[in-house]
């Protein structure tokens, strides 16, 4: 009897079998992240009392306040730094891709994995690492002091530069790897003809390599642009609160300043950000 | 050919940046001082040190027990979600089903953190354990899913599954006897991988753990914050090599569940 149940099940000659063997990680979905995200929603519509408690008067303050000269730096400074780093680490890791695709030959596979492991490893103890490298009495000042290259300690933790640093270096695979797989599907024989009908190496790569990959810059770019967005560790660690970006704004007002509706009005702006580049791309994807 | 070279030159820098934090921390968790910037000799203290910490060996403790129940959870919901998507004849709401396993991936853990919070104390859970076990199986759902699916996909196991049901074995007893066993390597290495992720999870669970939960990456997060002593070299090597046990161990068992199908 069981048995037969479970053998129709697996079979799923129909949707219900399917819907069935689904449900639980839907169930899941459901519970943990949609209702969590709904309840944001809502939630940033609602208004903070005085003790933190939270007041069901429905009204759009949280947004006008999340525009309020005092936000707006911050919003500013966040699309500013995800920007930043999606041209830095599109500039860095396109070369690499490259390479990883055309040049890297038999050493390619281990490479790419070479690649993955710092994304592996936990941002924490990588971030703090950076601490004692770009510290006022940090590895490299000492270096450039050594070397006479500078005369005094320069100020790079806690700068817009260690913000920048740490966020290429923690997406930098985020945008390398999109890269890769598009250069991978480039015909090897369209660049053959290339040179082939004269081009040099140089115009065949800006006419025929690079249009190619488009598709993965693209991919790359909103792969570490919608991330960012959210980053919360990078400037806690790297940035101090100088510069502070939406992530840490939010968890601010969640944490410390313990109004909700506002965090989660903030929260539902980020998510909207994401949405809109998400639905961007599907839209060039279609049209491409 | 020297363009060539010079473009290795610039990827061995680039990778010389990705690994200059490891190595620096690794090299510095030998050295006998306590400030890290001065090479004052070779020691392994801060390893005892970090070994003799109660705490963080509780936190520890708490870390592995939360990975462990998260990736079950997330390999046991991957494993019905993959067979269903891959091997059940195309339904309606597929496509949705797949995204929505996916979502957790592109959703900023900042997002999912609050959610989560303000979710969970309005309807009146407590944050323990439980609930952060809950939040991590979620974050590690789509790696459990990913590892699963491809390896099902793979078209070896379903013409085995197939000659098991000719030979007029059930459906039941097919995927007992010839999926299960085959996906297996497939199914422990997206445990692993969610393993991992729960593991080294610093973010989400920074807005759940209550008052009695400390997880290593919260443990190491207020030791850095609140000064920064050698041990949390040490600490970040160990967890550094878990972490390479961990991808080496997942690389071994995907190259074996790749020799399978072969």
């Amino acid at each position: 009897m069981l048995e037969k149940a479970l053998s129709r099940l697996l079979a799923g000659k129909r949707p219900a079998a399917s819907h069935l063997l689904l449900a639980p990680a839907a169930l899941w979905l459901l519970l943990f992240l949609l209702i969590p995200a709904l309840g944001l929603v809502a939630l940033s519509f609602a208004k903070n009392g005085p003790y933190g408690e939270i007041l069901w008067r429905l009204s759009l303050d949280n947004y006008r306040r999340a525009f309020d000269p005092r936000y707006v730096p911050v919003l500013l400074r966040t699309l500013f730094f995800a920007g930043g780093t999606t041209v830095v680490c599109l500039l860095l890791g396109y070369p690499l891709a490259y390479f990883l695709s055309f040049r890297a030959g038999r050493r390619r596979g281990a490479l790419i994995i070479a690649l993955m492991v710092p994304f592996w490893t936990s941002a924490l103890v990588a971030f703090y690492s950076w601490i004692v490298i770009l510290g006022k009495e940090g590895l490299l000042n000492r270096a450039l002091l050594r070397y006479r290259l500078i005369s005094s300690p320069l100020a790079l933790l806690y700068t817009p530069f260690s913000v920048l640093l740490g966020l290429v270096y923690f997406y930098l695979p985020f945008t390398v790897l999109p890269l890769y797989a598009s250069l991978e599907k480039v015909p090897r024989s369209l660049v053959e003809a290339a040179y082939d009908l004269g081009a040099t190496r140089w115009t065949a790569f800006l006419k025929v390599t690079l249009p190619l990959s488009l598709p993965g810059v693209v991919a790359g770019a909103l792969l570490t642009f919608v991330p960012c967005l959210g980053d919360f560790l990078t400037a806690e660690l790297l940035g101090g609160p100088r510069y502070y970006l939406l992530g840490n704004l939010i968890s601010n007002q969640f944490l410390m300043a313990q109004d909700w509706p506002f965090g989660a009005a903030l929260t539902v702006l980020l998510l909207a950000g994401l949405v809109a580049g998400l639905w961007g791309y599907r839209r060039w994807e279609a049209a491409a | 050919m020297k363009k060539s070279r010079g473009l290795g030159a610039y990827c061995a820098a680039l990778y010389a940046f990705l690994y200059a934090p490891l190595i620096v921390m690794t090299v510095y968790s030998f050295n006998d001082a306590h400030r890290n910037v001065v090479w004052r000799g070779f020691t392994f203290k801060w390893y005892l040190t970090m070994a003799r910490d109660a705490d963080l060996m509780r936190a520890l403790t708490t870390s592995l027990e939360l990975a462990a129940c998260a990736a079950a959870i997330a390999a046991a919901l991957g494993l019905l979600a993959s067979y269903a998507l891959v091997r059940h004849r195309p339904f309606r709401g597929r496509e949705g089903y797949a995204a929505l396993l996916d979502a957790p991936l592109m959703i900023p853990e900042v997002a999912l953190g609050v959610g989560l919070l303000s979710f969970l104390v309005r309807a009146g859970f407590e944050l323990d354990f439980g609930a952060l076990a809950c939040a991590h199986a979620l974050i590690c759902l789509p790696y459990a899913v990913a590892a699963v699916r491809a390896r099902l996909a793979s078209s070896g196991g379903s013409q085995l599954e197939e000659a098991a049901m000719d030979l007029g074995a059930s459906e039941w007893r097919a995927f007992l006897k010839v999926t299960l066993p085959l996906a297996m390597p497939a199914i422990v290495s997206g445990a692993l991988l969610a393993f991992t992720v729960s593991f080294e999870d610093f973010v989400a669970s920074f807005f759940l753990a209550g008052v009695g939960i400390t997880t290593l990456p919260i443990k190491v997060y207020s030791m850095l914050k609140f000064g920064v002593t050698p041990e949390i070299n040490a600490l970040s090597v160990a967890l550094l090599s878990s972490t390479f046990v961990l991808l080496g161990l997942n690389a071994w068992l995907s190259a074996r569940a790749g020799a399978d199908a072969a």
